[in-house]
Formats: structure tokens, sequence, C-alpha cells
């Protein structure tokens, strides 16, 4: 499954529903539950670990942005190789640990990863250029 | 094309719609000359989504929603298609997420708790088995 540009996507898409749900099941400990039904008028923030996933989620709409079309044009094109498949390899790894390193505040290593899945998907695009 | 796409390709329209939804009413609430400049918050005392008139916000946050199920759905749409593992299940599964996205702004504009929540549920879960039906 790892092995397939498309599966790594999927993943990376199921990683980060999960996420989601963590952040929506986390706020039931924040906010009460009518303002949470409601169309939440007032603007409340999120504090701390669940400010943090919610970052982390905004930022990881903008990665899944950026790799999705190097990947779907790798597959379309049968393009696939290994270098792609490492490259989509490295990017799943290394967004998978941004979640933790941005929700246990482990500064440095947050940036380093991110860094690093910016520059699989610079790959990624190139090798389906 | 499958039906899959169809739906997705409705529900970029559906977007489309919401940021046409969202932006004639932030036009005539905030005048062209803030839309039209730079934004800065500092130059206007405060964010321009902080400006609108309450249902304009709500119509703003629907929107943000939206991009967020709808970059999953992509994702789910497009591996179910190019893997030819298209379904009569996946194909359900995108149609109630459009549908469930429809019925998410009116309950949004006009406050109604807890359907909100729910259509956002059901959309959200429509994704979620369509990404794991992929996996399996």
């Amino acid at each position: 499954m790892l092995n397939d540009e498309l599966s790594i996507l999927l993943l990376y898409g199921l990683l980060m529903a999960v996420v989601l749900v963590l952040k929506t099941t986390g706020m039931l400990t924040q906010f009460d539950m009518g303002y949470l039904l409601s169309s939440r008028d007032e603007n409340r923030s999120l504090e701390g670990m669940l400010g943090r996933m919610d970052r982390a989620i905004n930022n990881s709409v903008i990665a899944m942005a950026l790799v999705t079309p190097p990947i779907l044009v790798i597959a379309i094109r049968d393009q696939s190789s290994a270098h792609s498949i490492l490259a989509a390899q490295i990017f799943l790894a290394a967004r998978t640990i941004y979640f933790p390193a941005y929700m246990f505040r482990i500064t440095g290593l947050r940036t380093l990863v991110w860094l690093i899945a910016l520059i699989a998907i610079f790959f990624l695009y190139f090798l389906a250029l | 094309m499958t039906p899959e796409l169809t739906a997705l390709t409705l529900a970029a329209l559906l977007q489309v719609f919401q940021v046409c939804l969202m932006a004639v009413p932030a036009n005539l609430e905030l005048g062209t000359k803030k839309t039209l400049g730079p934004r800065d918050p500092e130059a206007l005392g405060g964010t321009l989504a902080s400006q609108l008139s309450p249902r304009t916000a709500r119509l703003h946050r629907a929107m943000n929603n939206h991009f967020e199920g709808l970059i999953l759905l992509t994702i789910a749409v497009t591996v179910v298609t190019l893997s030819g593992q298209s379904t009569a299940f996946t194909a359900a599964c995108a149609w109630i997420y459009l549908a469930a996205r429809v019925v998410y702004i009116p309950c949004y504009v006009f406050g109604l708790s807890p359907w909100r929540s729910v259509a956002w549920f059901v959309g959200f879960a429509a994704t979620t088995l369509m990404l794991i039906a992929a996996v399996l």
C-alpha cells in the first residue's frame, strides 16, 4: 500500500480525517454543546493543544492541495517510478510527524518536517513535469 | 465520467456559488474601497472578516469550512476513479456528501442548531467512508 502514490495520498487524507475527529471531539471539552451546535457568531478561539491541532489542520489543507496535483498527474500519465514513490513516502512520513510535533510543541522538528515535506512536494512536481 | 466525478464537479460549483453568496453581501456591506484594497487589518481597524454582518460572517465561515471538506473529497473521488474502484457505495457517498453540503449552508445561515453540525458530520462521514473504501 505504501508503494503506490495514490494509496499514500489516501492515507494522508485519512490521517487528516482522524486529526479532524480528534480536534472536533476535543472541542467538547472547551466549549459547551449549545455554542458548538450554534452558528458560532461569537468568535471563540481554540486554546492550547486544540488550537495547535487547528493550525496543524489548516496547514495540512495547504500541503494536501499542493501535493494532490503532481500525484494525480504521475498516476494518470503512468509516470510512477521508484523516485516518485520514495518522494511520496517521505512526504507522508514528514506530514505524519508534523501533527505530534505541532501538538506537543516540539520546536524545530515541526519546522524541519514541514520543510522536508515541501521539498518532497517540489520533487514530485519535478518528476511529474 | 463516473458518478463520483460528477458529484465532485457539482461540489466545486457549489463552492463557486458559496463564494458569490458571501462576496456579494460582503462587498455591499464593506464597500469596494475596503474589499478592493490590500485589506491590511491595521489600516481598517481589524480584519475584513470581523467587520461583516452576522449573516454574511456565517456565509464566510460556511465557505471556509467547505474548502476543508472539498480537499478531502477531491482525494477520495479522484483516487476511487483513477484506481477503477467506483462502486454503487462510493457513488452514493459522493452524492450524500453533495446533498449534506447543500443543506449545510441554510442550516448555518439560519442558525438551525443542531442541523448544521449534523449536515457537517454526514458530509465528513461520507468522505471518510469513501477514503476507507478506496484504501481497502
